[in-house]
C-alpha cells in the first residue's frame, strides 16, 4: 500500500488529470451559469455525474493496459460500426436526428460520441502495424477507409458536427504515419473538390449557416443572428467580463445554445479576455502536455494513440472556439469538457484515460 | 517488440511542429478575442445594452391653455397608443396584419408608416395606433403574448374643451412627420426635446408657434427585457418635466359673442387692445373642431373639411387676403393730411367723377364735402380726387407705415403679406408700368391693393393710438411653470409708430366718430349711447357695379363683402375691432353690429363691468343693423 502510494503519483500524469480537471470544473461552472433558473437547470447537476462517471470510466481505462486495447481495436471498431449502422434504420430521431440510444433512467447514449474512441485505437493499431518511414499505399487506404466508415454513417444520422470531428483523425494518422508527396497532393486536390462539391450535399440549414458565417449581417433575425448575438456575447465581455452568472447576452436568451454550442461565448462574456487567454493556455498546456508523453511513450502504438487523442480534441476546442466568434462557420461542434453532453463529456474522459495509461506505462520496467 | 525509439525519431519531430502549430493557433485565436473583447469591447458592450434594455419614452403632459381669465381652452384626458417595437419583430408582416385586421385598417397604410420610420433604431417604437379604446387595448393584450412586440401605452390626449371656438388661433396637434423631425434636428443639433415621428407636435395655431413651452420634456422608462422581448425587470426612469400653462391673451367671453355671430356666416373678426397688441378676440368662420386632429379623423370626415369651398382650415384673419374697400380711406386720409392738403378743402360730389377719360361712380351724391365728411359718409368722389392728386406711391407709402404689405409679426404661422401697390410694385412684380387711373380705384380701397383682416385691425391701432404707435398683435400672454408656479411674460414691443402732424390725428378720429355717432353715419345704426364707437365701414364688389346694385336679391356668393374696422371709445382708446363678412353685402349692416358689440363688451369690461353686467352686454340680441348706403 505504502508502495502504491509513492509510486502511483510519479505514474499517473497528475499535469494531464489535473489539466482535465480544471477545465471539467470550469465547464460545470458554465453549464450552472447558462441553465441555473431556467427550464433546463437541472442539467447543471447532470453534467457533474457525467463528469464524476468520465472520471471512474478514465480509471478503468487506466487499469486496463492500452496494449491489449490495441489488440483488440479491430473488434471495439466492429462492434462501433455496428451501432452506427444500426441507429440510421432502428434509432429514434431526437431534435431531427437518429444520434441517440435509450439507456433507461431519462439518459440517452450517443454512439458517435465513443466511436472516437475505437476509431482512435484502429488507427493507432494500424500505424503500429505499418512502422516504415512512409505509408504503404495498402495502408493509406486502410486509414482512409476506417475513418470514412463511421464519417458516412454518422452524416446519415445527420450530426454533420460530430461526423467532422472524426476528420481531424485522417489528417493526423497520415501526417504522423508519414504520407508520401504525392499522396499530399492528392488529399489537397480532393479535399478542395470535396468542400466545394458538397456543398450540393448540404442540406438548407448547413448551407445558410456557411452563408452567414461569410456574411453575418445577412439577416439579422435570421440564420446570422446567432452568429451576431454570439459576436456581441463575446465582445461585450471586454477585459474582465461581467462576472459568473452575470452575462446578460447569455442570462437573457439572447445568446443561442449557450450551455452546448455556443458555451464559450458564454464564458467570454462572464470571465472576459482574461478567462479566454487563461483557458486557451489550460488548452495548450493540455495538449503540449499529452504531446511531450507522446514522445516518451513506450512504444510506436502508444505514441499515436495518444496523439490521435490529444489532437482530436484539440482540433475541437479550437475550432469550436473559432466557431464562437465567428471565424468558422457554425457547424455544431461541441467544446470538448465544457459544453453540456453526457456522452461527450464521458468520452472525453475515456480518452484522457488512455492517455493516462499510455504514460503509465511509459517505462519499459513496469 | 520493434519498441526501440529511433524507430519513431519522424514521428518525434512532427510532434515537434505540431506542438508549435497549437501553441501558434491558440495566440492566434486570442489574438481575435483580443481584439473584439479589448478593441472593439465598448462597442458590442453598446449593443448588448440595446439588446437587454428597451427604453419607453414617456410623453410629457402637454401645457394647458387657459383664456386671460384662466377658462381652460386645451386640455388632456387619458388615451391609449398602440406601439410597435420593431427589433421584437419576428414577422412584420404578420403583425401589422394583426393590427390592420383589429383597427379595420388598410395593411399598407401601417406598412408605410412602419417603413417611415425605418432609418430610426429599432428600438424606438413606432406609433401604430392611437386612441385605442378600452375593448381595443383588452384586444390587443390577449395576444400579448404571440406579439411581444405590440405594446399598449397609456398616455395623453389633447381635448379641446370649447369645440369648434377659437379653432385657428389654437391650431391643433398632428403627427411629426419624418422630414420636421430631420428639420428639427438640423436646425437645432443635441436638442434633447427632438420630437419622436408620430408623437404629437403643435401642427398649427398656437400648439405649434408655442410648442417647445407647451410639450415638456419627456421622460422614460428603462426596462430589462429578454430574447423574447419580454420584460424581466426595470432597469431605471426619467419622469417627464411637464409643459407649461400657456395663458392666452383671448377673453373667451367675447370670443363667444363673435363665434355666436358667425355660426351661420363666413368671415373673420380681430379685437385687439390696441396699446399693446394684445388679442382679445380672434376668429375666423367655418371653423373646424380641433378635436378631429387628436381623434381618428376618419376619412369622410377629413374629405369634408378639405372639399369644403370655405376652406375651414384656413385663418381667414391672417391667410386669406381681400380687398379694403372704403375701409382703406383712413389710411388715405392720413396721405391727404401729411401731404399739405387742407381737411378743410371741399370736393364737390355729384355722384361720380370721370378721371382719364373714364367714369369713377361715386354710391351716393354727396354734395360738397371735407376730409372729415367724406369719411363719415364715406364719399369715393373726394378720395378718388385726393388720390389723383397724392399718386399712387404717396397711398402706398402711408398704408407701408400703418403695416399694410407685410407681415403684422403676430405669433401664428403663414401670415399673408397682402399687397400694397406702388410704382415700384408694379414694375417689379407685374412687368409693365403702373397705369394711373388704377391710383383712382386705389384711393377707395379697390384695384390691386390686398389686406387681411389682422392689418387692418393693426393699421386701426395706429389711428386709434394718439401717439401713433403701432403694437405687435399677439396671443401669447402668461406662461406658467406648473411646478415651480414661476410666470414668465413676453410682451413684443413694437419700435414703429406713425408721426401725426398736429392736427391730423384729430381729424381722421373726428370722421370715424360720426360714422357711428353722427345721423348721416354710414354705420350711425350700430351706434352704441356712451361708447364712443369710431369706425370705418366697407364694401367690397365681388360682381360688376351694375349688378351689385341689385344687393340682397343676387345670389349670396355674388353679393360685397362686408368691413367694419373700428375703435372705442374716441378718447383713450381700449379696443380696435374689426369684422369682415364675406358676402355680408355691406361692412354697416353685416359687420358693424358684431364690431359694435365687441367694444361695448371690452369697454365695459375695461370699466370695471361685473360678470352680471358682461352676461347681459353678451346676451342682448344681435340682429342686422339697418343695410346703409357705404
Amino acid at each position: 500500500m505504502s508502495r502504491l502510494a509513492e509510486v502511483l503519483p510519479r505514474r499517473i500524469d497528475l499535469r494531464i488529470l489535473f489539466l482535465a480537471l480544471a477545465l471539467t470544473a470550469i465547464g460545470i461552472a458554465m453549464v450552472v451559469s447558462t441553465t441555473a433558473g431556467t427550464p433546463r437547470g437541472d442539467l447543471a447537476g447532470k453534467q457533474i455525474f457525467f463528469a464524476v462517471l468520465g472520471l471512474a470510466a478514465a480509471g478503468v481505462l487506466l487499469a486496463i493496459d492500452y496494449r491489449i486495447l490495441l489488440q483488440y481495436s479491430p473488434g471495439l471498431y466492429g462492434v462501433t460500426l455496428l451501432l452506427l449502422i444500426w441507429l440510421p434504420i432502428f434509432g429514434k430521431r431526437i431534435a431531427g436526428a437518429k444520434s441517440w440510444i435509450k439507456v433507461g433512467g431519462g439518459f440517452q447514449l450517443q454512439p458517435s460520441e465513443f466511436a472516437r474512441i475505437s476509431i482512435a485505437l484502429l488507427l493507432a493499431w494500424i500505424l503500429e502495424n505499418d512502422d516504415r518511414a512512409l505509408l504503404r499505399s495498402r495502408t493509406i487506404w486502410l486509414i482512409a477507409g476506417a475513418v470514412g466508415l463511421p464519417v458516412l454513417l454518422v452524416m446519415l444520422q445527420p450530426d454533420l458536427g460530430v461526423a467532422l470531428t472524426y476528420m481531424p483523425f485522417l489528417l493526423t494518422a497520415l501526417f504522423f504515419g508519414g504520407l508520401p508527396t504525392r499522396w499530399w497532393t492528392i488529399l489537397i486536390v480532393t479535399g478542395t473538390l470535396a468542400v466545394g462539391g458538397s456543398w450540393f450535399l448540404l442540406k438548407d440549414y448547413q448551407k445558410d449557416r456557411i452563408r452567414t458565417f461569410l456574411d453575418p449581417n445577412l439577416a439579422a433575425r435570421g440564420a446570422g443572428y446567432q452568429v451576431r448575438q454570439a459576436r456581441i456575447a463575446i465582445g461585450s465581455g471586454g477585459i474582465l467580463g461581467k462576472g459568473w452568472k452575470q452575462g446578460t447576452q447569455s442570462r437573457l436568451g439572447f445568446l443561442p445554445v449557450r450551455h452546448t454550442d455556443f458555451i464559450f461565448a458564454a464564458l467570454a462574456e462572464e470571465w472576459g479576455f482574461a478567462g479566454v487567454a487563461v483557458f486557451l493556455a489550460l488548452y495548450g498546456l493540455l495538449v503540449s502536455r499529452a504531446l511531450s508523453l507522446a514522445r516518451d511513450a513506450r512504444d510506436r502504438g502508444g505514441s499515436i494513440l495518444v496523439i490521435l487523442l490529444v489532437l482530436n480534441i484539440a482540433v475541437q476546442a479550437l475550432v469550436n472556439v473559432a466557431m464562437n466568434v465567428g471565424v468558422m462557420p457554425t457547424t455544431g461542434i461541441t467544446l470538448p469538457f465544457v459544453s453540456y453532453g453526457g456522452s461527450s463529456l464521458v468520452a472525453t474522459w475515456c480518452m484522457v484515460g488512455l492517455m493516462l495509461s499510455v504514460a503509465y506505462r511509459r517505462y519499459v520496467n513496469v | 517488440m520493434p519498441s526501440a525509439r529511433e524507430d519513431r525519431r519522424p514521428v518525434l519531430s512532427r510532434v515537434d511542429i505540431v506542438a508549435r502549430g497549437t501553441w501558434i493557433l491558440i495566440g492566434l485565436l486570442a489574438g481575435v478575442y483580443w481584439v473584439h473583447q479589448v478593441l472593439r469591447g465598448e462597442e458590442y458592450e453598446r449593443q448588448a445594452e440595446n439588446n437587454r434594455l428597451r427604453r419607453v419614452p414617456v410623453t410629457a403632459p402637454r401645457g394647458f391653455i387657459l383664456d386671460r381669465n384662466g377658462v381652460v381652452l386645451a386640455e388632456n384626458e387619458p388615451s391609449f397608443t398602440l406601439l410597435l417595437y420593431r427589433r421584437e419583430t419576428k414577422d412584420l408582416d404578420a403583425s401589422l396584419r394583426f393590427v390592420a385586421e383589429l383597427f379595420n385598417r388598410p395593411f399598407e397604410d401601417l406598412k408605410r408608416r412602419v417603413e417611415r420610420d425605418r432609418s430610426y433604431y429599432d428600438f424606438v417604437p413606432v406609433v401604430l395606433q392611437e386612441n385605442l379604446t378600452i375593448a381595443e387595448v383588452g384586444a390587443v393584450q390577449a395576444r400579448a403574448l404571440e406579439h411581444p412586440e405590440l405594446v399598449v401605452q397609456k398616455t395623453e390626449r389633447r381635448v379641446y374643451t370649447q369645440g369648434t371656438a377659437a379653432a385657428h388661433l389654437l391650431g391643433h396637434l398632428g403627427e411629426a412627420t419624418a422630414e420636421q423631425v430631420a428639420a428639427r434636428a438640423k436646425a437645432r443639433p443635441g436638442d434633447p426635446n427632438l420630437p419622436r415621428p408620430g408623437e404629437a407636435i403643435g401642427q398649427q395655431g398656437v400648439e405649434a408657434t408655442y410648442q417647445d413651452l407647451l410639450s415638456g420634456t419627456s421622460g422614460s422608462r428603462t426596462y430589462v427585457i429578454d430574447s423574447f422581448g419580454r420584460e424581466v425587470g426595470e432597469s431605471g426612469h426619467e419622469s417627464p418635466l411637464p409643459g407649461n400653462t400657456l395663458r392666452l391673451t383671448i377673453d373667451l367671453g367675447m370670443q363667444k359673442i363673435a363665434e355666436d355671430y358667425f355660426a351661420d356666416r363666413v368671415g373673420s373678426a380681430v379685437a385687439l387692445d390696441p396699446k399693446t397688441g394684445e388679442i382679445l378676440a380672434l376668429l375666423s368662420a367655418p371653423a373646424y373642431d380641433p378635436n378631429l386632429f387628436t381623434r381618428r379623423v376618419s376619412r369622410a370626415e377629413w374629405e369634408d373639411i378639405v372639399a369644403d369651398k370655405n376652406r375651414p382650415l384656413n385663418n381667414r384673419a391672417l391667410q386669406n387676403v381681400y380687398s379694403p374697400g372704403s375701409a382703406w380711406k383712413p389710411f388715405v386720409a392720413y396721405a391727404i393730411l401729411t401731404h399739405g392738403i387742407d381737411p378743410k378743402e371741399r370736393v364737390f360730389c355729384p355722384g361720380g367723377l370721370t378721371f382719364y377719360g373714364r367714369h369713377f361712380r361715386c354710391h351716393g351724391t354727396h354734395g360738397s364735402v371735407d376730409l372729415a365728411t367724406a369719411l363719415q359718409v364715406s364719399c369715393d368722389s373726394y378720395f378718388y380726387t385726393m388720390g389723383k392728386r397724392l399718386g399712387i406711391d404717396a397711398l402706398a407709402e402711408a398704408a407701408g407705415l400703418f403695416g399694410f404689405g407685410r407681415p403684422t409679426g403676430i405669433d401664428l404661422a403663414h401670415e399673408k403679406n397682402g399687397i400694397v401697390p406702388s410704382n415700384e410694385w408694379s414694375v417689379t412684380v407685374r412687368k409693365h408700368p403702373w397705369y394711373l387711373g388704377e391710383t383712382i380705384s386705389v384711393a377707395i380701397g379697390q384695384g390691386p391693393v390686398l389686406v387681411t383682416a389682422l392689418q387692418v385691425a393693426r393699421g386701426m391701432s395706429g389711428i386709434a393710438n394718439a401717439d401713433g404707435s403701432l403694437p405687435v398683435p399677439h396671443l401669447f400672454h402668461i406662461g406658467e411653470n406648473v411646478r415651480t408656479g414661476e410666470r414668465f411674460v413676453y410682451r413684443p414691443q413694437s419700435k414703429e409708430s406713425i408721426p401725426y402732424p398736429p392736427g391730423a390725428h384729430e381729424t381722421i378720429v373726428e370722421g370715424l366718430w360720426r360714422v357711428v355717432n353722427m345721423p348721416g353715419g354710414t354705420a350711425y345704426g350700430s351706434r352704441v349711447p356712451g361708447l364712443d364707437l369710431c369706425g370705418k365701414t366697407g364694401s367690397v364688389q365681388v360682381v360688376g357695379q351694375k349688378e351689385a346694385k341689385k344687393g340682397h336679391l343676387l345670389p349670396e356668393e355674388l353679393r360685397d363683402h362686408g368691413w367694419f374696422a373700428s375703435f372705442a371709445p374716441r378718447d383713450d382708446p381700449k379696443v380696435v375691432v374689426v369684422v369682415f363678412v364675406e358676402h355680408g353685402e355691406h361692412g354697416a349692416s353685416a359687420a358693424a353690429p358684431l364690431a359694435a358689440r365687441l367694444a361695448e363688451y371690452w369697454v365695459t369690461k375695461s370699466r370695471g363691468g361685473t360678470p352680471e353686467i358682461l352676461a347681459q352686454v353678451a346676451a342682448r340680441p344681435l340682429g342686422r343693423a339697418p343695410a346703409r348706403a357705404n
